[in-house]
């Protein structure tokens, strides 16, 4: 009834997208870590050949990474706080999607209305709001020595790993919930009830069937909210600015931003990538054998 | 053997001038067939990285205040007694960092032109956007450093001196012959500023500036009292630089690796003691009572008094302190015209017109804080008219500060750089 090329033609506009948006940019990454620098303004020179890629400086960045080299405190801190934050989120996030999904009837749009009320505004405000939440003389400072619950202020913002897990999470939980309250809406209900049915209790159920039958949900939404996480750069500068909170993409920015290194920035753009395509690939994996077993 | 003696010239060359480290000169000159035990023969230690004899960007030769640079010409300047154009006037610079009302639309109004400001966050973002052309603008703010390459890069052309009376009349006179631009060939000075600490003194009992080693608060185990509320500039240059002065070190340009080593585990050194916040915003954290303890630039200070002291704070309790001349650093930049501005005329009034003294000082007094490189401009005068408390006379300096004899950061060998930036990368990662 319709030619066979017409379906794959709806493909096309996002194919382009992804080409243009996504690959030449990341290829052009690619060769400035295996480029050079004008030898004047010091500006990255891309190398578009691989046949004239020059691999030194990925290779020495790379060993950065090894135990007790230069990238290594960075990085194992970039994967504990992105890891903390993960968990946060999830042990936030799942008992409101499960809520708004089993639980709330009539105010459910509103729920939702509410979960995407941040999106309105922009990440970097919602975390200056944070700075003035909990800066010395702030709110939540004002508020604790009004109540006397503390005698000095706490501060917040001076370097504390705390602040920057619970910024991540501040900033990425509404990216978790949504794709998360979607999982949880397509769960066949009369499963739950198949499974009451057969006399297990309510946490029974929640643990054997809903929790099961989730996971992909769990781990796209984890996927999606941990893979910014870890190139975020402007979280631990604004709610701490302290060296001993950084993460991987403030080294980043460092060789990015300026001076006569672009390539070290490219190539820690691309080792980091790498590092995320092994848990995308496990997610794929993992989503792919679920779907098998539904399937079954 | 014509052949490779030609490569070897050319493989040296880029040694001398910082395109080639040391070891990629020698793998180099092992490729076109010279042993490389042969090497040490070319005396690669006389080639050492010293002022003056290394050269920058284009072969330009690295300026240093002892060491003045003349700015090779590569155009001819515009040709005297030309009306201006009828704009739109395009001007580049910092952000927040120039006022529109007393400044731009005194500009705009006395010539009749529309003028558009394009802001960029960094030096190294404006050089970048200038060279690939993203944006065309007819002036930009530039500093010293960067001059070398504006020129090399033939970014920027030469001054015509007539159409800017008010350098002569009004700046000071060593810096209308700069040592990084000797004749202001390419370059007008616009603010200065030197380095040291910001504290207040109703959250730090100790003078600092009465110390024996100010620097030494940072890393004081008494500053442990102030853990969280210590700042550092966020700048590679400034940060390494402190911890150099720190040991009382005064090559503020040095690109020797145990020095610069040194300097970072001094500055690793703080995060522990003082747990130092790294920014830039020490005129806003200060004045808000989040920093206690801040290096700083002076003009932020004038700039923390001005635009963020709360209302009814005491002014007096914000103090400075800096080295002095030729321990500690002072720096200034500069505006320039580019090699392809499409008002060229306009873009010689707008030099003078940033040379005006009441522009300039309308400029520092209601909007920036930093003060310009005027003849007429001082701590009196401010103080007198209930701009400037009285104790932070030390921020505004003199014609005799900014001479021969101080220390400046200037350009630095592509090498240097890397030198430079790597350990300030090792400084950020905090580990």
């Amino acid at each position: 009834m319709y030619p066979k090329w017409l379906w794959p033609v709806f493909a096309v506009p996002g194919v382009v997208w992804l080409i243009l948006l996504f690959l030449v940019p990341f290829y052009a990454v690619i060769g400035v870590a295996f480029g050079g620098v004008d030898p004047i303004f010091l500006n990255p020179v891309p190398t578009w050949n691989p046949f004239n890629w020059d691999y030194e400086v990925l290779g020495k960045t790379l060993v950065g990474f090894l135990p007790g080299n230069q990238y290594w405190g960075i990085f194992l801190r970039t994967v504990v706080y992105v890891a903390l934050a993960l968990t946060g989120s999830l042990l936030l996030g799942y008992p409101v999607a499960y809520y708004i999904s089993r639980h709330a009837k009539r105010t459910k749009m509103l729920l939702i209305a509410l979960i995407v009320l941040p999106f309105w505004v922009s990440y970097m405000m919602r975390m200056l709001a944070w700075v003035n939440l909990f800066s010395p003389n702030g709110f939540v400072n004002k508020f604790l020595l009004w109540t006397q619950l503390v005698q000095t202020p706490p501060d917040w913002l001076g370097g504390n790993h705390a602040s920057v897990v619970l910024g991540l999470i501040y900033g990425y939980i509404p990216y978790l919930i949504l794709p998360l309250l979607a999982a949880l809406d397509r769960i066949d209900r009369s499963v739950l009830e198949a499974a009451r049915d057969l006399g297990a209790s309510p946490a029974s159920a929640f643990f054997h069937v809903t929790l099961p039958l989730s996971k992909p949900g769990i781990l796209g939404a984890s996927v999606i909210i941990a893979l910014p996480m870890f190139g975020d750069y402007y979280t631990p500068t604004i709610v701490s600015g302290s060296p001993r909170t950084t993460m991987l993409g403030n080294q980043i920015d460092i060789f990015f931003h300026g001076g006569p290194q672009p390539s070290v920035g490219a190539s820690l753009t691309m080792i980091l990538s790498a590092f995320l395509a092994v848990l995308m690939a496990y997610y794929m994996i993992t989503i792919a054998k679920a779907q098998k077993e539904v399937a079954a | 053997m014509k052949d490779r003696d030609s490569k070897i010239q050319t493989i040296m060359t880029g040694y001398r001038r910082g395109f080639l480290s040391r070891r990629e000169a020698l793998r180099a000159l092992g490729a076109v067939g010279l042993a490389v035990g042969a090497a040490p023969l070319l005396d690669f230690a006389a080639l050492a990285d010293e002022a003056g004899k290394q050269a920058g960007p284009g072969g330009i030769p690295l300026s240093r205040p002892d060491k003045p640079v003349t700015l090779p010409l590569h155009m001819d300047p515009i040709k005297s007694g030309l009306e201006p154009e009828k704009g739109p006037f395009h001007i580049f610079n910092y952000q927040d960092y120039i006022d529109q009302v007393s400044v731009i639309d005194t500009f705009s109004k006395k010539y009749g032109v529309e003028v558009v400001l394009t802001t960029f966050d960094s030096m190294d973002q404006a050089i970048t956007r200038l060279a690939s052309g993203t944006v065309e603008v007819d002036s930009t703010n530039i500093t010293p450093d960067r001059l070398g390459q504006g020129v090399a890069g033939k970014l920027l052309q030469p001054l015509n001196h007539s159409y800017i009376p008010n350098l002569e009349k009004n700046i000071f006179t060593s810096l209308q012959n700069p040592f990084y631009d000797q004749g202001s060939q390419y370059s007008v000075p616009y603010n200065l500023y030197s380095t040291g600490i910001g504290w207040r003194t109703d959250k730090v009992k100790v003078d600092i500036g009465a110390l024996e080693n100010p620097w030494s608060i940072f890393w004081d185990e008494k500053s442990k009292d102030y853990t969280g509320y210590t700042g550092i500039l966020d700048d590679a240059r400034e940060s390494l630089g402190m911890a150099l002065q720190y040991r009382g070190q005064t090559d503020m340009n040095t690109e020797d690796a145990a020095q610069l080593d040194k300097a970072l585990e001094d500055l690793k050194a703080t995060i522990p003691i003082s747990n130092p916040k790294i920014n830039i915003t020490e005129y806003q954290t200060l004045a808000d009572g989040s920093s206690w303890i801040h290096q700083s630039w002076s003009g932020d200070m004038l700039g923390a008094i001005i635009s963020y002291w709360p209302e009814g704070q005491d002014k007096s309790i914000l103090k400075y302190w800096w080295p002095g001349k030729g321990k500690g650093t002072t720096q200034n930049d500069c505006w320039s015209i580019l090699a392809k501005s499409k008002n060229p005329v306009l873009a010689h009034l707008w030099l003078n017109h940033i040379c005006d003294a009441e522009v300039a000082y309308n400029n520092t007094t209601t909007y920036t804080g930093y003060q310009p490189a005027q003849k007429s401009f001082s701590a009196d005068a401010l103080i007198k008219a209930g701009i400037l408390p009285e104790q932070l006379k030390n921020i505004i300096l003199t014609e005799e500060d900014v001479g021969a004899g101080s220390l400046q950061y200037c350009a630095l060998t592509p090498n240097g750089q890397k030198m430079w930036q790597d350990a300030y990368a090792k400084f950020n990662s905090g580990s």
